[in-house]
Formats: structure tokens, sequence, C-alpha cells
């Protein structure tokens, strides 16, 4: 009988190729898993000398004034409401910290920004985020240095809001263009246009009464369903600066 | 310093991918969408090295690329690692004029496979209730994407393309000479 044997075998493992794919891979996988903290930070230092100068948060400052008068109103009434009703939360006074818009995606597939204040700044995952008008969206994810931003528009999201001349509940979905849909679960909800809607006393998401927008178009009623658009009073594609709410719900 | 750049010059241009894809130029774009900016880098690179390195680091972008996005529910990596199989089966083309157009009408072509993966995946996950409200901007952001991502193919392609391939013959040079 002869004896077979292999003299010299090569196995993929024997390969120094490979194994700087496999680490390589691994380390992919850790940047997954982070949800690209590294690169975001590596952005962060790149983008640094690019960021929005001063003059950008004057213009921001006069906005925020007029935002604030319309968010006084809005307390009023509701401060009213609450008196006699004697049920809902208050709404706190909560810490805002100012951050700069240093990456946006606000076409396309992905709807986000990115701001240059992240855990070491004190974000938290779920804080909203607001610009000059009302609400852009709330802390998906941070890094040590970044925070990604859900924008209202995009698929992902979903608020609860609160329609402010007939006092009905929906919820604001985005769509993946540029005005989100409202979805009232009411056929007889008698929404117009123009109508104001800001975000829901109700929500466990969201601060009550963070102006959010005004109905663009009403669609027909479908499944016991009323859908609007809604035109947002923020605008994520002009804005340079925006505020972190660190106020917990 | 030097000569480590133009070795690893594909390798860094591959680094820098994420940075682009985050930087998102509004002045480049049209309709507020930019070009697929990783089918610039995949496709020189899998025209040289082959299908299999086409699909390995069509798999690293899209880990990458997911990573950034913040829609955990899709994934760019079909779209990538298809279009870096197809591209590696691709030879340069004898014909400057045409290699510089045929790269604009692959990107095109791939820019379409993955913005349709991308989208079935979308409306999969919607299916019960998919409505013709996500349907619309998605043949947009297609249509816009296709449009711009050939647009500015021949210009981008070709010059990384014969960087990759300088740096690639300098390279192989050096280890004849060494032999």
């Amino acid at each position: 009988m002869f004896d077979i044997r292999r003299i010299s075998t090569s196995r993929w493992w024997h390969k120094k190729k490979n194994w700087i794919l496999f680490v390589v891979f691994l380390f992919l996988v850790f940047v997954r898993i982070s949800k690209g903290s590294l690169y975001k930070d590596l952005y962060y230092f790149i983008s640094k000398p690019f960021w929005p100068g001063q003059f950008q948060k004057e213009v921001i400052r006069k906005s925020l004034d007029q935002e604030s008068l319309v968010k006084i109103k809005l307390l009023e009434k509701d401060n009213r409401r609450l008196r006699e009703i004697l049920y809902l939360r208050e709404s706190t006074n909560g810490e805002k910290i100012s951050a700069a818009v240093i990456s946006r995606k606000t076409g396309s597939w992905w709807r986000q920004i990115i701001l240059n204040k992240g855990s070491k700044d004190g974000v938290e995952i779920g804080s909203s985020v607001i610009g000059p008008g009302g609400l852009l969206g709330r802390v998906n994810s941070t890094s040590l240095f970044t925070s990604s931003v859900t924008l209202l528009t995009s698929p992902e999201s979903k608020v609860g809001v609160l329609v402010d001349r007939i006092q009905i509940h929906g919820l604001l979905v985005g769509s993946g263009d540029d005005y989100p849909n409202l979805i009232l679960y009411s056929e007889d909800a008698d929404i117009k246009v123009g109508d104001f809607v800001s975000s829901s006393p109700a929500s466990t998401l969201l601060p009550p009464n963070i102006p959010i927008g005004i109905v663009q178009s009403v669609g027909k009623p479908f499944k016991a369903k009323k859908t609007a658009k809604i035109l947002l009073l923020a605008k994520p594609h002009v804005i340079d600066w925006v505020q972190i709410l660190k106020e917990k719900i | 310093m030097n000569k480590f750049f133009m070795k690893n010059l594909s390798i860094i241009c591959f680094i820098f991918i994420p940075i682009i894809f985050l930087w998102h130029p509004n002045w480049l774009g049209f309709l507020g969408i930019q070009p697929y900016w990783p089918l610039f880098w995949l496709l020189p690179w899998s025209m040289l090295h082959g299908s299999n390195n086409g699909l390995i680091f069509g798999l690293f972008l899209g880990i990458i690329l997911d990573s950034l996005t913040l829609d955990s529910n899709f994934t760019q990596i079909p779209g990538l690692v298809l279009c870096g199989v197809w591209f590696g089966r691709f030879k340069t083309h004898s014909n400057i004029l045409v290699g510089h157009f045929r790269y604009g009408l692959i990107c095109s072509f791939g820019s379409f496979i993955c913005g349709s993966l991308y989208f079935l995946q979308i409306l999969f996950k919607h299916f019960p209730d998919s409505t013709f409200l996500i349907v619309m901007p998605s043949f947009q952001n297609i249509i816009a994407e296709v449009f711009l991502t050939g647009f500015f193919a021949p210009l981008i392609c070709s010059q990384i393309f014969r960087l990759f391939r300088f740096s690639r013959e300098k390279s192989l040079i050096k280890i004849f000479s060494k032999k």
C-alpha cells in the first residue's frame, strides 16, 4: 500500500494577507457597533476650521426672540388649560446646549445632522434639538465630540404632536421628503390648512409646546385616519446653529 | 513619507470616503441630493484588483457607511457588494474618450442598483402600509442620484483610476527590482 501524504499544505490561515483582511474586518465591525463614532470624531477635527461663524449667531438670536413670543402665547394658553384640568405635567426650563451643525444630510435617503457637541458636553441620546423656528429632531447617537440627530423629515422619526386650534393629538411621521405627514386617528377631525402644530403635552419623548410647523395640505380620510402635510418652521438645510435641550421629560 | 503615501494611495482614499460622505457639500448637490460617492472609489479599485477585491471592499465600505447613517433598519452593503463584483469584471478601454464616458455610464447604473436595493428594503419594511408618500421621494432620490453620479464619474473616476494605476505600477516595479 502506498502511503499518500501531503508534503505541503496551503490553507487560508497560512496567508498573511488573509489575516490582515480579517483584522480590518474586525475593526470595521467595531466601527459599525460604535455607530461610526471614531469617524465622526475624526470628522469633528477635520471640519473644525469650517464651522459657522458668529454672524449666524446674531441672526439666530433674532429668530429665537420671535420664536419665544409664539412660545409665550402657547404657554399662557396651556397654563389656563392646566388650571382647569390639573392633570398635565409641568414644562421645565431645562438647560440648553448651543451646538453648530458640522454635517447635514437633508436630502437623499438619510435625513440627519451631526452637531459639534457630544457626550463630553453632556448631550444624551433622546434629547430634543431645536433651531430657529422650532423643533428639528431628536439626538439618536452620540460620540465623544459629536452627536447625530434624526430630523423630523426622516422616515425613522415619529413624534406626538398637538394641533393647537382643534386640540387634537396626532402623530408626526417623516416621509423622506421635506414635508412630514401628520396622522390624526379621527376621520372627523376638522383640520385646516394653516393650523399650527406643536409638540404634544402628552408626549413622553418631547417637552411640551415646542413649535413644529403649519399644516400645508390636508389629505382625504383613509381607513379612519386623516393625514396632512406639515411645513416645518425650522429649516434644517439652512440652520447652522441649534440648541440641544438637556431637560429630562 | 512620500513613498508611503504613493504606495498606499488607494487605501488612504478609502479612509476619506466616509469623510466626504459626511461632508455632503450642498453646492455639489441637486434637489438636496448628492452623487453616490463610494462608487467613485469602488469602480477604479475593482477594475484594477478584480471582482474578489471588489466584493471585500464593497462589504467594508458598506459597513462603514452604515455606521454613519442613523437608519439602522436598512443597509447599503448589498448594493456595494454587487457593484464591487460587477465592476471587477470590466477592463480598461483603449479609447480614452470612450473610456471616460463608460465610467459615467457604469457609475450611473451602479448608483441605480444601490438606490433600488435600498428602496426595496424600505418598501419591504413598510409593506403592510406602504404609501405613495414614501414611494415618490424615493423615486426622486434614485433619479437625482443616478444623474449626479453619472455626471461626475467621468471626471472623478478617470483621475482616481490614473492615480491608482500609477501607484500600483510603482509598487510593482519596486518589487521586481528588489527580486
